[in-house]
């Protein structure tokens, strides 16, 4: 605009003002109707509509969904399109560009024209963005309907959904692949997302994760299974089982005498996917922890190409060998089964071997052969066939992607839910589920410091933490940790809880040491052993990781004098430590009145892991913690097989597992107590590990010569 | 008498000078859209007085918050007509300060020479939309609770200068007594303060320079 045009402007604009009106009384009559129709407006409203006031605030109550006043609306509708790290461009980047946009209009249009046909870009620009708020503050209204239109169909999942999630997700959420939608519904993700795990069961956060990945798969549940079926019990079922049930309709064991139709027929292959993806979600942890976790433990250490490990999974590994049937079964019973497993319906009499023989390893999955020849050789050989199952005929895609996604995450680390769940176990009892320490249990009038705070975690290094973990800080009443100390701990352990420790650096869960009540810290005799000594010899003093205060023996050899002596100096070889820095003689003398408290075990004592005087039993004691322990994966799936006397010997693709008498040499010996040179420690981590009793039956069994008794 | 009054009024106020400048002037002759920034007016007025009557009762405390806005809405005589035009007002202004922003759009009038009257429009908005987020935490009632723990989560999501401005807008890590006494203050002193002043600016700069007239088509 130059100065002719301003000219020109400020002339029409008095020949304007001359044509008008008298700003008093004209107009101002007009703004005072416009006030008094607002006035009455106004009191109409809250007249016939009111104002509400709802319910109390209630914190606690998470299952609340919130909504903003209306004309926020459009915002929030908004956030919904920039899901997880993109947040910030709809709330803070679209905003500030619009608000900049608006105050320098005058700056930015600077054409003479008014008339807004005239400016056509600027008023299509405002036109766009007008019609833009309106559609997204109708969507926001009409994207979340309410409860109980959803709910009515007796889809429950549905109505879970509705409830939760719908009022800020609107009726369907699109989720990238490879989302761990199971944490981000427990834990809740991004800014206004609550953590849903104080609300709902892993069950229904399971049901939930599916249902929203595959909705179509809920509704084929309710149709097709939830007559009979609760869906939070088939979330946590095997995915083999759900396969070969949905595959066999009635033929399937358990729907034997029901009216079930064959649903490879009524149902296409998609609504098939659709309802296993429901069933079982695509969340690679939990598969993982359903599929893997029986075999493989916590993680697995996989360091090649993300393909190589989708065709290992998909196809079933060479993993261990299956045992040479010929050997042990004769001819005929080969052919039979042979015959069975290339066509069951004509040779039904072969389910009673497969079930005998092959089921325990294959489940009721028959495995694939071209022909009774093909089939006959692999039995009668064995060898490295897959026991791992074909994952790649039991799961989805999107189940097979999320878990590869979370193997090859796993493998590079434990994952943090592991580090968390040790933590909890073994150290939040003194140090608080998030490190903000606590009322020292030894100590009167001190506090355990929180671990958690910026400062705490800044000025440790990782190999400090796992040192004192390791350890233990004996000088504040820290026992060890590490099995290296004699603590409960292997390295893959610490190393999880060093990292989940660590995560807590970027968003310290603390700020300020707690304010305790010291004065209910209660020292009494009972009070320290439940608080200190319980870690590691029981509440009951039977012993855990450190040795029973019950045991005969013990008891025997040591008077009360050494007992003391022994809390107050700690034992030079064992994860015991000196307390006698930190508890006083009086404390210590009554902890030793409290331990000889306990009523000695009789040398017979049955129930509780108590050494048995004597030479260790195979049969009696050593057997069954192989049975127990072991076979869930060795057995007779070949490989080392730990079910009779002489497979514990001698089976096993490394020679002998065991040469009696010598501990150093004995395969079985280094693997359970960690020292092997091959393969990896038994059992793997995850699985449930041997205690240190049953490490002590065994090895003595092997020291004592590894008879067969 | 009533003249000898007024002429006594005149000589110390000056009332006859501002009649002139304000009350008898020319003005372009417009339609009804252009009375939405008087009505704009209107409701502000109408919001500070019935706000100032709430005050008289609410106490901005977590525990006490909700019993006093029930007491004012049972137990008051027409205190349920005060918080219910309060309430409503809140919504209308919104709306009308939107509409009246528009009307200043398609008319043009944000031009020559009336640049600043619009800067100090849009900062009103911007006000108005502040006076609604803070005023919406007061009742501490469960939409209120939980509308602004998600609106204030979402401003901590701002990179770098995110958890500050929560902290500041919270008081501390969470909603708490802190948050509440905050948005009172903001809600009664620091955001009217403002509004009231730049509604000064702004309608000096109108009576200055005219409401605009309604531009024709090849203008």
């Amino acid at each position: 605009m130059n100065e002719k045009e301003r000219q020109k402007y400020l002339q029409d604009y008095k020949k304007a003002k001359e044509k008008g009106e008298q700003f008093f009384p004209d107009t101002l009559f007009k703004d005072a109707i416009m006030a008094l129709a607002v006035f009455l407006i106004l009191v109409a409203l809250a007249y016939f509509i009111g104002a509400p006031l709802e319910d109390r605030a209630n914190p606690a109550d998470t299952n609340y969904t919130p909504r903003p006043e209306w004309y926020f609306l459009f915002l929030f509708q908004l956030l919904k399109y920039f899901p997880g790290k993109l947040e910030f461009l709809g709330v803070v980047v679209l905003p500030t560009i619009v608000i900049v946009l608006l105050l320098g209009l005058p700056l930015l249009d600077r054409s003479p024209k008014r008339h807004f046909m005239n400016r056509g870009w600027v008023t299509g620009i405002l036109v766009v963005g007008v019609i833009g708020i309106v559609t997204l503050s109708v969507l926001s209204i009409t994207e979340a309907p309410p409860p109980s239109e959803v709910a009515q169909g007796g889809d429950q999942i549905a109505a879970l959904y509705t409830q939760n999630c719908a009022s800020c997700h609107g009726p369907s959420i699109d989720i990238p692949a490879s989302t761990n939608l199971h944490e981000i519904i427990a834990e809740g993700k991004h800014a206004g997302m609550p953590a849903w795990s104080a609300d709902l069961t892993t069950d229904q956060i399971d049901a939930l994760a599916g249902f929203i990945l595959s909705p179509g798969g809920s509704k084929l549940f309710t149709d097709n299974c939830a007559e009979c079926h609760d869906i939070e019990e088939l979330v946590a079922t095997n995915p083999i089982e759900l396969k070969t049930a949905l595959n066999r309709g009635p033929d399937y064991a358990a729907h034997a005498d029901l009216d079930v139709p064959q649903w490879s027929e009524t149902l296409t292959k998609a609504e098939q996917t659709a309802l296993l993806n429901f069933l079982v979600a695509p969340d690679g942890q939990r598969l993982f922890t359903v599929n893997c976790t029986p075999c493989h433990g916590t993680s697995v250490a996989f360091s090649g190409e993300r393909s190589e490990l989708e065709t290992i999974i998909s196809q079933g590994g060479l993993h261990l060998s299956m045992p040479a049937w010929q050997e042990s079964r004769d001819p005929a019973e080969l052919d039979t089964l042979a015959a069975y497993v290339v066509d069951p319906k004509s040779t039904p009499e072969g389910a009673d071997l497969f079930a005998k023989y092959c089921a325990s390893c294959h489940a009721d999955r028959v495995p694939a052969a071209d022909s009774i020849e093909q089939a006959r050789e692999i039995i009668t050989t064995g060898g490295s066939h897959e026991t791992m199952p074909i994952w790649g005929d039991i799961l989805t895609d999107a189940q097979l992607t999320a878990l590869v996604d979370y193997t090859l995450e796993a493998a590079q680390g434990t994952s943090l839910e592991v580090g968390q769940e040790y933590f909890s176990n073994n150290c939040a009892a003194c140090h608080g589920e998030f490190g903000e320490g606590g009322p020292n249990p030894a100590r009167v009038d001190d506090v355990i410091a929180p671990i958690s705070t910026a400062e705490y975690l800044k000025t440790r290094d990782d190999a400090t933490l796992r040192s004192i973990i390791s350890q233990g800080q004996p000088n504040f009443g820290m026992s060890p940790f590490g099995s290296a100390f004699g603590g409960p701990l292997d390295d893959e352990k610490i190393d999880a809880i060093v990292a989940y420790i660590r995560s807590w650096e970027a968003n310290p869960p603390v700020e300020l040491p707690p304010a305790v009540d010291t004065s209910k810290v209660s020292l009494s005799g009972s009070e320290i052993y439940t608080n200190l000594c319980a870690q590691c010899h029981g509440l009951d003093g039977r012993g855990q990781v450190g040795p029973s205060l019950r045991d005969p023996k013990f008891r025997s050899e040591n008077t009360p004098e050494t007992i003391f002596d022994i809390i107050n100096q700690g034992h030079a070889t064992t994860a015991m430590i000196g307390w006698g820095e930190i508890l006083t003689s009086q404390q210590i003398q009554d902890l030793v009145n409290y331990i000889l408290e306990f009523e000695v075990d009789s040398p017979n004592a049955t129930g509780q892991p108590t050494p048995t005087p004597g030479p260790v039993s195979f049969a009696k004691d050593v057997l069954p913690i192989l049975k127990a322990k072991c076979n869930a994966c060795h057995g007779s799936m070949g490989g080392w097989d730990g079910s009779t006397y002489q497979s514990v010997i001698n089976s096993g693709q490394s020679g002998p597992a065991v040469i009696p008498g010598d501990l150093l040499k004995s395969l079985l010996a280094q693997k359970i107590q960690g020292t092997q040179q091959i393969g990896k420690m038994m059992p793997p981590s995850g699985m449930g590990s041997l205690t240190p009793t049953e490490i002590q039956k065994i090895l003595d069994w092997i020291a004592a010569s590894a008879l067969d008794n | 008498m009533a003249d000898k009054i007024f002429a006594w009024l005149d000589e110390r106020l000056g009332l006859e000078g501002i009649y002139g400048a304000v009350l008898d002037r020319k003005v372009p002759k417009v339609n009804w859209w252009f009375t939405l920034g008087s009505a704009s007016l209107f409701l502000f007025v109408m919001q500070g007085i019935t706000g100032i009557f709430l005050t008289m009762y609410y106490v901005p405390d977590p525990t006490k918050a909700y019993d006093s806005i029930e007491y004012i809405m049972n137990g008051l005589a027409f205190g349920w007509l005060i918080r219910g035009v309060h309430h409503w007002g809140a919504s209308l202004m919104v709306l009308v300060v939107f509409l009246h922003m528009l009307r200043t759009f398609f008319f043009g009038a944000y031009k020559f020479p009336r640049e600043l009257t619009w800067l100090t429009g849009v900062l009103l908005l911007l006000l108005t939309l502040g006076m609604g987020f803070t005023g919406y935490l007061l009742p501490w009632n469960q939409r209120a609770y939980w509308a602004t723990t998600v609106g204030t989560a979402i401003a901590g999501s701002v990179p770098f200068v995110g958890d500050f401005i929560l902290k500041v807008l919270r008081g501390g890590p969470d909603l708490s007594a802190l948050t509440l006494t905050r948005f009172f203050s903001a809600h009664i002193w620091m955001l009217p303060a403002a509004l009231a002043g730049l509604i000064g600016v702004h309608m000096y700069l109108i009576i200055r320079l005219g409401i605009s007239h309604i531009p024709k088509e090849d203008e």
